[in-house]
């Protein structure tokens, strides 16, 4: 006590120390949750596409964060950002969902919104989903399926060898398969699958899957755009089990005050909105697939301003204008995505560069 | 014969005198009083206006708002969130920007330290005094909020946030998790406003500038290019109370915001130290 009493700038050092334990705790903390490959006996591209097919787990639960960075212009805070409880609003930003997986008939996934949550429940039949800002929930209950009798194919792979030759085959001409070492996700180790489309005009440099190494499910996938070291998208678990979860997290009643609307499957109002949208027709196949769809109308009725199609509107004229020999429009970029609206009414995106979206305009 | 055997003077490890003391000036002064009733003002003027107006649709107003006519548990969760971005760090930064300046600028610090305590006991009794508060004024709130929401709009089934209904008696363990998670966010924020009360002989200003640093990381919170420093934010994890209210709980979120808590109250409470104890009162 006495040297602090005669110097009394040597107290100083006490909080200093605390800041600098606490920093140097959570960059080691980070440091050591990123670099700690570990080590697993090697295992090829092929066999891995094979464990994804085969990996049978039968419950899990955990939780999931899905960052998003498409490098899209930021979008008007009513369409959602951070913190929103809205499925709509995954396009941008970071958020976190929890899920419960009983298997193929029970699944459940909650989207976890700043005191606010969405949720979508499936319990067998029924399809239940579930918003706490507006207080909402729908019901769908599937029509019986016949179970389609699975028609067995004549050349069954009879060993693995076989099987991962053919899984390999059926992506190679579209796609570079290999494997990059290993990592950890959610604590548990896997192994990196890397997938690279082989076409230029695509805009996705790599999408890499983490597998994990004992169940064999995807624990994370990262999609990089060309171009750029952070992923535009990463989808992975932030924490996971493998046990089954109990029977309550699928069980939904709906709160005795909230406004529950049946949808059923044949309902001509479903239909309806089926057919309104004209369908999308896909140009091309594989990584650099085009869709071509009518450009949603930017005119409101006259006497009803719609805000959405408002913002549309202001969000169009804040895009670059367009043209060439296949005509003129607005084309929006973005590190993955290129989505171009033409002045005659056409919508065409892709995850192509806007050349692709050019010729596929033209002809 | 008979021996007297005659104690050494030891002042006691443990004697909550000074912390009683400290408490009868923070609860009884008459401007912290009037703080309290502004607190507790906000789940009544929020009944009242629900009472003669309705309840908002579902979907609009703030959280929680229109839940409160199904249930008056929610007018104690409404309150809380409509408190949480600047009463309760307003009535925290009050209390504790006074907490050390206050004395120096009225003269009474010198008296203060001529008491045979030391001076980082001072600070950890005064530091105390203020997580009291905090985790009063939390309490208050709900309570008020509790009471007056049985009593106008009566009790019925809580609906989580995760759509899930469970009865009165775990929505009340529910919202007294709330209180304490608040408490703790609010009374780390303290030790911030204790460190500023240690720099400075002018407890307004103290104030002020505790009231700003709430409201400026608040700010920064919500931009999204500044996404990189959020989570190191003292406000950021205070909405996180929200994951109390789910089913099951998650505790990702909470924890975190613990273990920010308790790191922010560590540094601010031992800069605190490192300044009173070495600084020279004068007044």
């Amino acid at each position: 006590m006495s040297a602090l009493s005669t110097r009394p700038a040597l107290r100083w050092v006490v909080p200093v120390a605390a800041a600098a334990m606490v920093l140097t705790a959570g960059i080691a903390g980070r440091a050591i949750v990123a670099d700690a490959d570990p080590a697993l006996p090697p295992r090829s591209a092929a066999e891995l596409l094979v464990d994804l097919q085969t990996s049978a787990v039968t419950g899990l639960s955990g939780t999931v964060v899905q960052r998003a960075a498409l490098g899209l212009p930021e979008l008007p805070v009513s369409i959602g950002g951070q913190g929103s409880a809205e499925f709509s609003a995954l396009v941008s930003g970071t958020h976190t969902l929890r899920v419960w997986y009983g298997g193929e008939e029970r699944q459940r996934i909650a989207l976890l919104g700043t005191l606010g949550e969405s949720d979508l429940i499936r319990n067998g039949d029924d399809v239940w989903t579930w918003s706490s800002a507006s207080n909402e929930v729908s019901h769908l209950v599937l029509p019986e399926q016949p179970e389609p009798p699975q028609p067995l194919p004549a050349d069954l792979p009879t060993t693995p060898q076989e099987a991962a030759e053919l899984a390999l085959a059926a992506i190679e001409p579209s796609t570079r398969v290999s494997t990059d070492g290993t990592a950890t996700v959610a604590g548990r180790a896997a192994y990196e699958l890397v997938l690279r489309p082989r076409d230029t005009g695509s805009l996705v440099a790599q999408v890499r899957i983490a597998v994990d190494a004992e169940e064999q499910v995807p624990l994370r996938v990262r999609v990089y755009a060309e171009g750029v070291t952070e992923p535009a998208v990463e989808i992975g678990f932030s924490q996971i089990s493998f046990e089954m979860p109990g029977d309550e997290h699928f069980e939904f009643r709906p709160p005795r005050d909230a406004v529950v609307t049946e949808v059923s499957s044949d309902d001509p109002l479903a239909e309806e909105l089926a057919t309104e949208a004209s369908e999308p027709t896909v140009v091309g196949s594989g990584w650099t697939a085009v869709l071509v769809a009518a450009a949603p109308a930017s005119d409101p009725p006259a006497g009803d301003p719609d805000p959405d199609s408002e913002a549309l509107d202001v969000l169009l004229q804040a895009l670059p204008r367009v043209s060439g020999d296949w005509g003129s429009g607005y084309l929006l970029e973005s590190a993955l995505v290129s989505v171009l609206i033409t002045d005659d009414g056409r919508l065409l995106a892709g995850a192509v560069n806007p050349e692709r979206l050019y010729d596929v305009a033209a002809s | 014969m008979s021996t007297v055997e005659v104690e050494p003077y030891r002042p006691r490890l443990v004697s909550t005198r000074l912390l009683r003391s400290e408490l009868r000036i923070i609860f009884g002064r008459a401007r912290n009083i009037a703080g309290f009733g502004v607190l507790a003002s906000v789940p009544i003027i929020v009944a009242i206006a629900l009472a003669l107006a309705g309840s908002p649709e579902a979907g609009e107003g703030p959280p929680f708002l229109s839940q409160v006519t199904s249930n008056g548990l929610f007018l104690a969760l409404a309150a809380l969130g409509a408190e949480l971005p600047l009463f309760l760090p307003l009535a925290v930064a009050a209390i504790s920007g006074d907490a050390i300046a206050g004395e120096a600028n009225i003269g009474t610090l010198r008296y203060l330290l001529t008491v045979p305590v030391q001076r980082t006991r001072l600070l950890a009794v005064k530091y105390a005094a203020i997580a009291i508060f905090a985790t009063a004024m939390v309490l208050l709130v709900a309570t008020v909020g509790v009471v007056l929401g049985l009593a106008l709009f009566g009790t019925g089934p809580v609906t989580l946030l995760s759509g899930t209904q469970v009865g009165t008696a775990e929505g009340l363990w529910r919202l007294l998790l709330v209180c304490g998670y608040l408490s703790a966010c609010l009374a780390a924020f303290g030790a911030v406003g204790l460190f500023v009360s240690t720099l400075t002989e002018q407890p307004i200003g103290a104030t002020i500038a505790v009231v700003g640093l709430a409201v400026v990381s608040q700010i920064l919170g919500v931009m999204p290019s500044l996404s990189a420093i959020h989570e190191y934010l003292p406000t950021h994890y205070w909405l996180a109370f929200g994951d109390l209210l789910r089913d099951p709980i998650s505790t990702d979120q909470v924890s975190r915001g613990l273990l920010s808590a308790a790191v922010y109250a560590l540094i601010f409470w031992t800069a605190a130290w490192a300044r009173f104890g070495g600084k020279d009162v004068t007044s």
